[in-house]
């Protein structure tokens, strides 16, 4: 009972005293948004909604999330917009220097390893930001790394993150993964498949997630280049 | 010639009327009286060999280690002030490392020893901590690798440079070497045929009698990476190499304290 | 003596130390360095604008702004001008904390002075100033003594329209409506769907159309005042800054 009392808050400017007061200003937005990818033998697929919002208001209903690190490579990011806004910077710079330092373009896993790295530097103010990897691998196989603000940094096949991620990662386990079914024959993964599984997945998601919707972009990347597609969602 | 250096040589900051850096130019004397070092880039793979002067027979010839692993996949060799080359192994060893921690791949050998060569040209640099460096480095090294661009071998001197080479030598006896080099080397060799003619070389210009002992090889190929001789691989080419006039090799390479000691008569 | 006082985590009132229904007006307690080495840091917005709109038509954009700076619940300066021109390119409006607004704004004139100085015939460009503001917004943010602004950068780059924002966190992105605080209920709306209706509006449509929405923002929000400026940018007409215009309300 006391607790709850403890709780209530109180306004008392007579009592107040000339002592410092510590008021903390909070650095960090939530500004919503998520990313799905998923990755086959020859191709990896990332897809990112559009909406850019903040509690129950939309800033922008046409926001790009996906960045085109290199020819193999795309970053995913949903969060704290203004850290993403930084952070995808200081990556496109740090490979720009990798580039002049070691007379070629990074690969998929030496950005992977990289981005671990630059977050965990901020370990103690992080970048408040969920990113998902895409690219291909030496070998010109999909891959997907997912990351957690300071740095932990996973190779999947398939991925989901942002506000939906966690409503969405079981579905592609089980649509993707095929995990938790009986007697069920594991397709290998087709890029038209891949294609229709992230649409279906972000219609779910614009149902439930009120920081999904509006529409989203699609990354596909190949040997032979990246290509990109739209998609609309509810704008509600 | 250089007694009418007396000027400009004194500090590494003060190019002569001639634009030279005396204090450089004298820090490329000191590896001609380090030891001779070769090394041969082939197709298959790299290889360095070095002997190992030892000045006294009380000295532990196993001790001297004059052929260095940077990392799996790069080895160096050094001429000159033994210690400086210390410095400037830390580096290329630390980089190696961080490229390995910040990018999760080897670092390539180029970048390796552009990361060498930005300690080394740091000399005559002041700054606010008094930390500068005092002189040049007076070692030049032999950098042989492999990465993804194939076997490499670069050679880098006091002033910084680096160059990539085919075959090179460096050290006291680096003259009649890199001669011998260019006598011998053809792209299509072996790394059999190329250690063999590293050591006939080095046999060439060596006070001492080379054995198993006053010499250190390493090779390296895609598959083994850095790999030191042992006794037995250095016996086995030894034996392989065309006897010399005056003396039998296989005579030699089973006795070694001996034989050292007659060197240091000889050199005395 | 703890430092956690949960009074000052939880629930603030949106305007501090207003009064109450039926009680005085109490002014905020500021909390002053006392026998302490504590650094006093901006941690609430004290003097501040209201909403700034923003939003595209045919051939340039328009950012509007009213003329209040209010203290708290006081309505104090009421002739604050918060649309400025920056140069031949650029408009900017501002809102939130009007000293850390001034304070920006003569960072910002210095830069445009020194660039002028320079007389290479170059000109910042509104991608420009708005990443750049971006990243003094950010960096202010990331030591904990944030700008409390919301700002709205209108232009002309290349022929084409430039409309971007940033708010006290360096939260930055560009749309054809942008507006801030109450504006982002109240007048984002409206001028979204007129947008979307018809995204070749002539000047005066546009002007018409920001007229009423600064009506709609004086008639519900308690902060603002019938008073506004206008800043536009055309690719024929340049910049023009008008204003003070007057809201005349229907009651």
């Amino acid at each position: 009972m006391s607790l709850i009392q403890d709780y209530i808050p109180r306004n008392l400017p007579d009592y107040a005293t000339q002592a410092p007061k510590q008021f903390q200003f909070n650095p960090y937005a939530d500004n919503g948004g998520s990313v799905v990818a998923l990755a086959g033998d020859d191709f990896s697929l990332i897809a990112a909604d559009t909406r850019l919002s903040t509690g129950y208001s939309i800033y922008s209903r046409k926001q790009e999330k996906l960045f085109k690190l290199s020819d193999t490579t795309v970053l995913g990011c949903s969060g704290c917009w203004c850290d993403i806004l930084t952070l995808t910077r200081v990556i496109s710079a740090r490979m720009q220097i990798y580039q002049h330092e070691h007379h070629k373009t990074m690969t998929t896993s030496a950005t992977a390893q990289m981005l671990s790295t630059m977050l965990y530097y901020k370990r103690f103010f992080p970048y408040y930001v969920s990113n998902i990897l895409a690219g291909l691998d030496n070998d010109g196989k999909g891959c997907i790394y997912r990351y957690d603000p300071v740095g932990h940094c996973e190779k999947n096949t398939y991925v989901a993150g942002g506000s939906a991620g966690a409503l969405l990662q079981p579905l592609l386990d089980n649509q993707v993964g095929y995990l938790n079914q009986e007697n069920v024959e594991k397709i290998p993964l087709t890029k038209d498949k891949a294609l229709s599984v992230v649409k279906d997945v972000f219609i779910s998601a614009a149902e439930r997630d009120i920081y999904t919707g509006d529409g989203i972009t699609i990354k596909i990347i190949t040997k032979d280049g990246i290509t990109e597609e739209k998609f609309d969602l509810r704008r509600d | 010639m250089f007694l009418t250096r007396s000027e400009y040589d004194r500090g590494v900051n003060t190019f002569s009327p001639e634009g030279r850096l005396f204090q450089v130019e004298y820090a490329m004397e000191a590896i001609k009286l380090g030891w001779t070092a070769i090394g041969i880039c082939t197709s298959e793979g790299v290889v360095l060999a070095v002997e190992k002067r030892t000045t006294s027979f009380l000295m532990e010839p196993t001790m001297v280690e004059k052929i260095v692993e940077v990392d799996k996949h790069i080895g160096c060799v050094s001429s000159g002030l033994m210690a400086d080359s210390r410095t400037m192994i830390d580096r290329a060893r630390v980089e190696c490392q961080n490229h390995w921690f910040t990018y999760n791949e080897k670092m390539s050998v180029e970048s390796t020893i552009q990361a060498v060569s930005n300690l080394a040209i740091q000399f005559g640099d002041s700054d606010n901590d008094g930390s500068a460096m005092s002189r040049p480095f007076g070692v030049a090294l032999l950098f042989a690798g492999i990465d993804e661009k194939g076997p490499q071998l670069f050679h880098m001197d006091p002033s910084g440079t680096f160059v990539q080479f085919d075959a090179k030598a460096i050290g006291s006896g680096s003259e009649g070497a890199q001669q011998s080099l260019q006598e011998v080397y053809h792209k299509s060799m072996t790394l059999k045929e190329a250690t063999k003619a590293a050591l006939k070389i080095l046999k060439q210009v060596m006070e001492e009698k080379l054995n198993d002992t006053n010499i250190e090889v390493m090779s390296m190929t895609p598959e083994t990476k850095f790999h030191i001789f042992t006794k037995e691989e250095l016996q086995e080419v030894i034996g392989n190499l065309p006897e010399s006039r005056d003396v039998s090799l296989k005579s030699r390479s089973n006795i070694s304290r001996p034989s050292i000691r007659t060197s240091v008569s000889v050199k005395s | 003596m703890s430092f956690f006082n949960r009074a000052d985590y939880f629930d603030l009132p949106y305007w501090q130390n207003g009064p109450a229904p039926g009680s005085l007006y109490h002014f905020p307690d500021f909390t002053t360095n006392f026998n302490s080495d504590a650094i006093q840091r901006t941690q609430s917005p004290m003097v501040t604008g209201t909403s700034v709109v923003g939003m595209q038509f045919k051939d340039g954009i328009i950012i509007a702004a009213d003329v209040l700076a209010s203290y708290g619940s006081l309505a104090r300066f009421r002739n604050c001008e918060r649309v400025i021109k920056v140069n031949d390119n650029i408009i900017l409006g501002a809102g939130g904390d009007y000293a850390d607004y001034q304070y920006l704004r003569s960072l910002i004139e210095q830069k445009i002075l020194d660039e002028q100085c320079l007389d290479d015939g170059f000109k910042l460009k509104p991608k420009s100033l708005h990443c750049w503001l971006t990243r003094v917004m950010y960096n202010k943010r990331s030591s904990f003594d944030p700008l409390w602004n919301n700002f709205i950068i209108g232009g002309i780059e290349d022929d084409q329209l430039y409309l971007g924002t940033v708010d006290k966190l360096g939260t930055a992105f560009t749309d054809p409506v942008i507006s801030t605080g109450y504006g982002a209920y109240l007048a984002t709306p409206i001028i979204a769907k007129a947008y979307e209706a018809n995204s070749q509006m002539t000047e005066k449509e546009a002007t018409d159309l920001i007229y009423k929405v600064m009506q709609v923002l004086f008639y519900r929000d308690a902060r603002s005042f019938p008073k506004y400026h206008l800043g536009i940018i055309t690719k024929e007409k340049g910049i023009e800054i008008r204003g003070p215009i007057s809201i005349v309300t229907d009651q």
